[in-house]
């Protein structure tokens, strides 16, 4: 017993990582996390944005409820996925981290452009000239989608093609 | 049972004192058999009467008191007690369940069992009907002359509390699927039809916040504190449902993963399993617990029986 076998009880080999479900699941926590900011902060704390606009039409009131819905059932959803995928020990955290700047940003765009803009749901706030507002809220959110564009090509160059971070490691047999 | 109806007749109105008596009886017909099962020697977790007892008690006093607010935050604060959170407590306390496991074989437990797995219940159990009968009746409460219809007939305004209690229940029972039915749906359909719900919910809070209910006036102030609490409200309620299946999702991986390893490292232990005969699969592992060991202690976790068969019962009571 001088060279320390492998236990035979012991897992065989730790699972490969799944960077694309890594990357997925951060993104989901991410978009709904900034979506639940935006509700805390510009609703809740600084009462910018209206809770309901008059102008706002029903298509807009529709999507609206369905991505405030979608923003909870995805909070939760992604926390619990996250924390699956690294109970089995198949996260990524490089790509995990991507995905996490990729949602926020993807979220805050998205927000910035469909929500206010196209369906008018309602706007960042009344009574004062939007363009800066606009601009500082679409440029964020174009500035953390580029963040997480930079972390994600970082990434997958460092952990290559589909296995486990660092070349130096052969590629295992996959099972 | 709305304010108004409080408000104008000074006296607690007859249909709200029925209600009010049944859930406690309910609570306490639950206690009483929760009591029983753990005389016997079941394991009925504590949390579950707890969880029956307060959803049972939200219920009786939505039931008598009138909440602080304008008429319509008031209704819609009962609407939230009645619709939502008293019966995910209830459902949380897996009533069903317990029926089946105090009632003693026989007819009664019989009748209960073969309704809980008849065509209708599977069907009503369906998540995105329960979904529909539950927020669609809402908005036909809401959108159309039901509600103002309702405010000068006691038996229509009795009916339309009996389907906001009756409904929020199927939905939370289908969403949850704790208790033993016909059918159980994956949590693809369950999450699919909380979304539905949920997006329903929100966008008829957000439209009454704009427009009163037809054929009412609420002052503007009161209409908007009321569309805002249902709106918060109905998030809360649909969190912690989005957290059951979130949980169950969880441990049914982690069970799963579980006996996964245990049955990789039975076939890699290298020189002990070769010596045996191959194992069909599912047979006892070389290593991890036993099987039954693992079954016993899951159906312990989940409150079932320990001893796991009647004999075991009948000995534990002499």
């Amino acid at each position: 017993m001088t060279q320390p076998a492998p236990h035979p009880a012991a897992p065989p080999s730790r699972p490969p990582l799944r960077p694309r479900r890594s990357l997925a699941v951060c993104a989901l926590i991410g978009a709904a996390l900034m979506a639940a900011v935006d509700e805390i902060v510009f609703h809740q704390l600084l009462n910018w944005h209206h809770f309901y606009d008059r102008s706002t039409p029903p298509i807009g009131l529709l999507s609206d409820g369905l991505l405030h819905t979608a923003e909870l059932l995805g909070l939760v959803a992604g926390f619990v996925l996250h924390a699956d995928m690294r109970r089995r020990g198949t996260l990524s955290p490089a790509h995990a981290r991507a995905g996490l700047f990729l949602g926020l940003g993807a979220f805050q765009l998205f927000d910035g452009i469909v929500d206010h803009k196209v369906l008018r749901i309602h706007q960042i706030r009344y009574g004062a000239d939007l363009l800066p507002y606009d601009l500082a809220w679409n440029g964020l959110g174009l500035a953390l989608l580029g963040v997480g564009a930079v972390l994600a090509v970082r990434a997958g160059r460092t952990s290559g093609p589909p296995g486990r971070p660092g070349p130096s490691k052969p590629p295992e047999p996959s099972r | 049972m709305t304010p108004e109806h409080v408000h104008s007749s000074g006296a607690v109105p007859g249909p709200a004192v029925l209600l009010a008596a049944a859930a406690l009886l309910a609570v306490a017909c639950y206690l009483l058999a929760a009591t029983r099962l753990r005389h016997r020697g079941d394991i009925w977790p504590y949390a579950r009467d707890l969880c029956f007892a307060s959803g049972g008690a939200a219920l009786a006093s939505a039931a008598v008191v009138t909440p602080p607010g304008g008429p319509f935050t008031a209704h819609m604060a009962r609407h939230l007690v009645v619709g939502m959170a008293a019966p995910l407590l209830l459902v949380l306390a897996r009533p069903l369940t317990l029926a089946l496991r105090v009632l003693p074989p026989g007819r009664r437990r019989r009748a209960l069992l073969a309704a809980a797995h008849s065509r209708p219940a599977a069907w009503l159990v369906f998540p995105p009907l329960a979904a529909l009968l539950d927020v669609g009746g809402l908005w036909v409460l809401y959108r159309t002359p039901l509600w103002s219809a309702s405010h000068d007939r006691p038996l229509l305004q009795a009916a339309v509390h009996f389907h906001v209690l009756a409904a929020g229940l199927l939905f939370t029972f289908a969403v949850c699927r704790l208790d033993p039915v016909r059918r159980r749906w994956g949590p693809a359909w369950r999450g699919a039809a909380l979304l539905g719900a949920g997006a329903a919910h929100a966008a008829l809070a957000k439209s009454l916040y704009a427009a009163p209910p037809y054929g009412t006036g609420f002052a503007p102030a009161d209409l908007h504190t009321g569309a805002r609490l249902m709106y918060y409200g109905g998030d809360l309620v649909e969190l912690a449902l989005a957290v059951v299946l979130a949980v169950q999702w969880y441990t049914a991986g982690g069970r799963a993963l579980a006996r996964s390893r245990r049955r990789s490292g039975a076939a890699t232990v290298p020189a002990a399993a070769r010596a045996d005969p191959p194992h069909p699969p599912g047979a006892r592992p070389a290593s991890g617990c036993h099987p039954y060991e693992c079954d016993r202690e899951r159906r312990v976790r989940e409150g079932h029986n320990p001893q796991g068969s009647h004999i075991g019962q009948r000995i534990s009571m002499r």
